[in-house]
């Protein structure tokens, strides 16, 4: 009985954060280098975009993760028709991850030495290329290790997804562990979610750490 | 007439305005002949970095227009930029190698950008790392390879396309004296092997010794000395210029030597004199010819004798002695064969 309440939260927990981390990469990682590229010395100087940008990020980073998970209830029911549970959780899980990787990615594209995007350049290579021949596969340890920060910070904000009916470790801990004073359930899912997060964690930091060629 | 392959004409650049603006480069003109080695000496700040990189546009001049290999290469954009580009290749003091690929990755690079298909990509890698001396490194990531293999696979990148300029951007400055020569054998392996034209910025006047065969002199952005580096040598005529050789040629005159300069009496009829020669006579029995010709003795104090591109070049500090008229036609006579007399009697010799 226990068991298969902790293993259909922990299903439902990867399912979110699982789906979240993958779309809010996928939007957030054209809008890191956008952010760079744009930056005043770099390959594409734009400043009215960059700072646009920035500030739009800036805001999204700004609101706490409750209060964007109602407020954006409208455009959630918009994209998935529903704005409640697992899958109505994935929007505002999603929207609220993309500036963090944003963010992530801006600081990963940073690190790589000015030197060889310049050389790049030297070389004739296009804007495109110079992305994604040298900037992309040179950040590729940093970014591992951002993308990893984020499912982390994803872990955390599933766990206020039960206030929207989206179930998964958190709520299960809230409304078993707490309400229902199950302090053994309370206990498992914490063992659980921290066995996750140190997996998570030290798969990334192998990873980053085997792709480094530095 | 040797072809021109590289004209710069009134280029000016300056960074920031207001109270911040510096003038990086003030109305240089230049003349890059095909096929030689052109080295650009300066001091940190005196704006050679600027310069060879508006060469290839990295820095975008405010005035002046720059011509490679008939294009003017001041006036291009986008497309017909970056295929101007890429027949100017460049290498880098930090090499600027992508770490995250391995040697034959990085030297297949260029290739890759320019379109090249993946078969050709693999023969003209191989047959370039054969060229620059890494075949048993193919598979090694930069941070295996030390900072002479660096420079080496820059080379290679650099040599991809068949460039007809190689832009040299401090090359040697992070390599040790013993590096540094090899790679300046490479380049000039390379020079002569494709005819490439060579332009290179330094502040190491041995690199300008060793290898090239004009030189620019620039200082706070302008080109204050130019011509084939053996008259640099022979007569340098600024301060600058002559700071640069003083650091490789040994002519500076040992203080003992200085000493026993000051002490000599004028009226004394023997004279010290320093004799700088350049050139074929250095070569000439000039000493024995003296002796017998004029019948005064000859005492040589200190010598020294270098090479820049196979010329000699030196120093020489004899004491002459014998009677007063005979010194003085001594003297002519050595005047007569185009060196270069300082009489050292009392007076502290310079450098």
């Amino acid at each position: 009985m226990v068991w298969n309440l902790l293993l259909k939260a922990l299903g439902e927990t990867l399912y979110m954060v699982g789906f979240s981390l993958v779309l809010s990469a996928f939007f957030g990682i054209p809008l890191g280098i956008i952010l760079v590229i744009t930056e005043p010395r770099h390959i594409k100087p734009a400043p009215l975009i960059h700072k646009l940008l920035s500030t739009v990020i800036n805001i999204g980073r700004s609101l706490p993760f409750i209060i964007l998970l109602v407020a954006i209830i409208p455009f959630t029911r918009l994209v998935v028709g529903t704005s409640i549970g697992t899958t109505g959780a994935i929007v505002p899980l999603t929207v609220s991850a993309i500036p963090f990787v944003a963010r992530v990615v801006e600081s990963a594209l940073l690190e790589i030495d000015r030197g060889v995007i310049e050389a790049a350049q030297a070389m004739g290579a296009t804007t495109i290329q110079i992305i994604t021949k040298v900037m992309i596969p040179e950040a590729v340890p940093g970014l591992i290790l951002g993308l990893t920060m984020v499912a982390v910070s994803l872990i955390g904000y599933s766990a206020m997804a039960g206030a929207i009916g989206g179930g998964g470790l958190g709520d299960l801990s809230i409304r078993y562990g707490y309400q229902r004073f199950r302090g053994d359930i309370m206990f498992l899912t914490v063992v659980i979610l921290v066995a996750i997060v140190q997996g998570l964690q030290s798969f990334g930091s192998w990873l980053a750490a085997r792709l480094n060629r530095r | 007439m040797p072809q021109v392959m590289i004209e710069l004409a009134n280029v000016t650049k300056i960074y920031g305005r207001g109270e911040k603006r510096v003038v990086a480069l003030d109305n240089v003109s230049l003349k890059i002949n095909k096929g030689e080695i052109f080295g650009i000496i300066g001091l940190s700040g005196a704006g050679k970095s600027t310069l060879i990189r508006c060469m290839n546009k990295l820095e975008v001049p405010q005035a002046g227009t720059i011509t490679i290999a008939g294009q003017e290469i001041t006036k291009l954009k986008g497309k017909e930029l970056r295929e101007t580009r890429r027949k100017i290749g460049m290498i880098f003091q930090h090499f600027n190698l992508l770490s995250s690929r391995t040697v034959y990755g990085n030297i297949a690079f260029p290739l890759e950008i320019a379109g090249v298909k993946r078969s050709e990509i693999k023969e003209r890698v191989l047959s370039l790392i054969e060229l620059v001396g890494l075949s048993d490194k193919i598979s090694a990531y930069p941070a295996e390879l030390s900072g002479g293999q660096k420079q080496r696979v820059g080379i290679a990148r650099a040599l991809a396309n068949n460039p007809e300029v190689l832009l040299c951007d401090e090359a040697t400055s992070a390599l040790d004296p013993e590096t540094t020569k090899s790679i300046l054998g490479l380049l000039q392996d390379v020079n002569q092997r494709f005819n490439l034209t060579i332009v290179l910025i330094t502040h190491q006047m041995n690199v300008i010794k060793d290898i090239c065969d004009t030189v620019a002199v620039i200082e706070d952005g302008r080109i204050v000395e130019q011509g084939p580096v053996v008259e640099l040598f022979a007569r340098p005529r600024t301060p600058t210029a002559r700071r640069f050789m003083k650091s490789v040629l040994p002519t500076e005159v040992p203080a003992e030597i200085k000493e026993r300069a000051l002490k000599l009496d004028k009226n004394w009829p023997g004279k010290t004199v320093r004799i700088s020669f350049i050139g074929e006579v250095a070569g000439e029995p000039v000493i024995s010819s003296l002796i017998r010709k004029f019948q005064v003795d000859v005492n040589i104090i200190y010598a020294n004798l270098d090479y820049i591109k196979n010329i000699p070049f030196g120093s020489l500090i004899i004491d002459l002695m014998g009677e007063g008229p005979k010194i003085e036609a001594a003297m002519q006579y050595l005047e007569d064969l185009g060196l270069k007399l300082e009489v050292l009697n009392g007076v502290e010799p310079t450098a």
